[in-house]
């Protein structure tokens, strides 16, 4: 299995735990690594914005004396947008549905985080 | 001789010769009399100077001054004391301040040993005396101009009566005004000379932040920094700002710079865009509502400039002010700024200004050419 498929395998197994519409593994420079996202989303767009709003998101709490956030929860109508940190070099971003349990989302999230780190090492 | 204001952009215009009035026009909503209060700052050292006070106590206005880092090492006038039946140990006390003719003496005495002349405030004078005070600011003018010494007095236009506001105007060599920008409440605060009777100049309204310490400084809130991919913006930003912000990853802008600049008198805010494409949907949000825009190429790389043209042209759609900083002149294969006029076929006045952000040469230069369009 190649690095590429690992990455796949990890975004896969978070599909499986239901409520999650579409993830994807971005380099903190906004570039897309892998992804799990329906075709009518530009993953490259989304890819870019995402690392914006977490790059922000982090700058802004750091300047502010509050240190490095966990991760960056966008809630609204539609559905959830989570994005979190994966190491140094990538962040993880998943799509929820409106109604999803965040709590097992957001362990298995943290899981993944974990293994995506491990697996870019 | 004359003197300066010392206020920002204004000084650069005019220098107030001697024997001349010039008023503060202060809308009541704002704060303005810090105008009045730079201005003796600025000649406190250089010339006889004099405050004349009519509306807070000697205490009460050396904190003020200090609140911004300056001294009162000049005498007081003080027209307060006598209101409140407090004793007095200025060199120049009127002691009964609603009496205009006592007020009006020593105003006199004031202006004919003093080379600048502060009124802070003639609204207070009027509250006190009532109209007739303006005849009396009338004569002074005209005993300052015989002394050869400047008036400067600071007036909170109040709803007075027409023909009390125009009085005070027609007696008023120059007129700074001061007001607000609103919007609902007030969002800004602007400045800006409304007459001058001695010589022409261009009429400018400039908005403007107070510091404390440090006082009035014209205020630019948006100056957008855009170019391509690794070209040197936030290297620019890091260069010519007081603190900046970046939003980098793996060596490159993810989201925004920000960087905030003391420069000549002026408080600019400065905001850097990501260089590459896949960011350019922030370029929109970060380019709304700039003031002008510098846009910065690598002058070693010619490939480069269709991508620069292209955010020029995606960040300046209103007709934006804009000028090129030529970066990486450090370089030895860097094309000369004409050159790059020629490839990216800019017009003849686009200003082209070579630095190098790296090493801090000619960042400032970039902010001059820029300001300099801004300010006409």
């Amino acid at each position: 299995m190649n690095i590429k498929e690992m990455l796949e395998k990890i975004l896969k197994d978070l599909r499986a735990v239901g409520d999650v519409d579409a993830s994807a593994i971005v380099s903190r420079d906004g570039l897309l690594i892998a992804a799990d996202i329906p075709q009518n989303i530009n993953a490259e767009a989304f890819a870019a914005m995402t690392a914006a709003m977490l790059g922000a998101a982090e700058t802004a709490t750091s300047e502010l004396g509050k240190g490095v956030p966990d991760r960056v929860i966008v809630e609204g109508k539609e559905g959830k947008i989570i994005a979190t940190g994966a190491g140094s070099k990538a962040l993880l971003v998943v799509m929820t549905n409106p109604k999803a349990n965040l709590g097992l989302v957001l362990f298995k999230i943290g899981k993944a985080s974990d293994k995506i780190k491990e697996v870019l090492k | 001789m004359s003197i300066k204001l010392g206020i920002p952009v204004i000084d650069d215009v005019i220098d107030i010769p001697t024997g001349k009035v010039v008023t503060y026009c202060v809308d009541p909503e704002v704060e303005g009399d810090v105008f009045l209060m730079q201005t003796l700052h600025e000649n406190s050292e250089k010339c006889k100077c004099t405050l004349v006070i009519t509306n807070m106590s000697p205490m009460v206005a050396r904190n003020r001054f200090k609140e911004f880092g300056w001294n009162i090492n000049f005498p007081i006038v003080d027209a307060y004391s006598g209101l409140v039946g407090d004793l007095s140990n200025e060199k120049y006390v009127v002691k009964d301040p609603s009496n205009a003719e006592e007020l009006s003496k020593i105003v006199e005495d004031a202006i004919k040993e003093n080379d600048l002349v502060a009124i802070n405030s003639l609204s207070t004078m009027i509250d006190l005396c009532g109209e007739r005070i303006v005849e009396y600011f009338k004569s002074w003018g005209k005993l300052a101009t015989i002394n050869n010494s400047v008036l400067v007095v600071n007036f909170v236009a109040w709803p007075y009566d027409e023909k009390i506001i125009n009085a005070v105007k027609a007696c008023s060599n120059a007129i700074v005004k001061i007001g607000g920008v609103h919007h609902r409440v007030i969002i800004g605060q602007y400045y800006g000379l409304v007459k001058v009777d001695w010589t022409e100049v261009k009429k400018k309204l400039i908005l403007f932040k107070v510091i404390k310490p440090g006082g009035v400084r014209a205020y630019i809130p948006k100056i957008l920094v855009t170019g391509p991919y690794n070209a040197g913006k936030t290297t620019f930003i890091h260069a010519i700002s007081n603190k900046a912000v970046s939003v980098d990853r793996l060596g490159t802008t993810v989201a925004l710079d920000h960087g905030y600049v003391e420069y000549k008198g002026f408080t600019i805010d400065i905001f850097g865009t990501p260089g590459q494409e896949r960011f350019d949907p922030l370029l929109k949000m970060l380019g709304g509502e700039a003031f002008g825009v510098i846009v910065v190429v690598d002058s070693t790389k010619p490939e480069d400039f269709p991508r620069a043209k292209e955010m020029l042209e995606k960040t300046t759609k209103f007709g934006l002010p804009y000028v090129i900083a030529a970066n990486k002149q450090d370089l030895p294969n860097a094309l000369h700024p004409e050159e790059i006029r020629k490839r990216m076929s800019l017009p003849t006045n686009t200003p082209i200004i070579s630095m190098s952000a790296i090493n801090g040469e000619g960042v400032y230069d970039v902010l001059d050419a820029l300001l300099k369009i801004l300010l006409g």
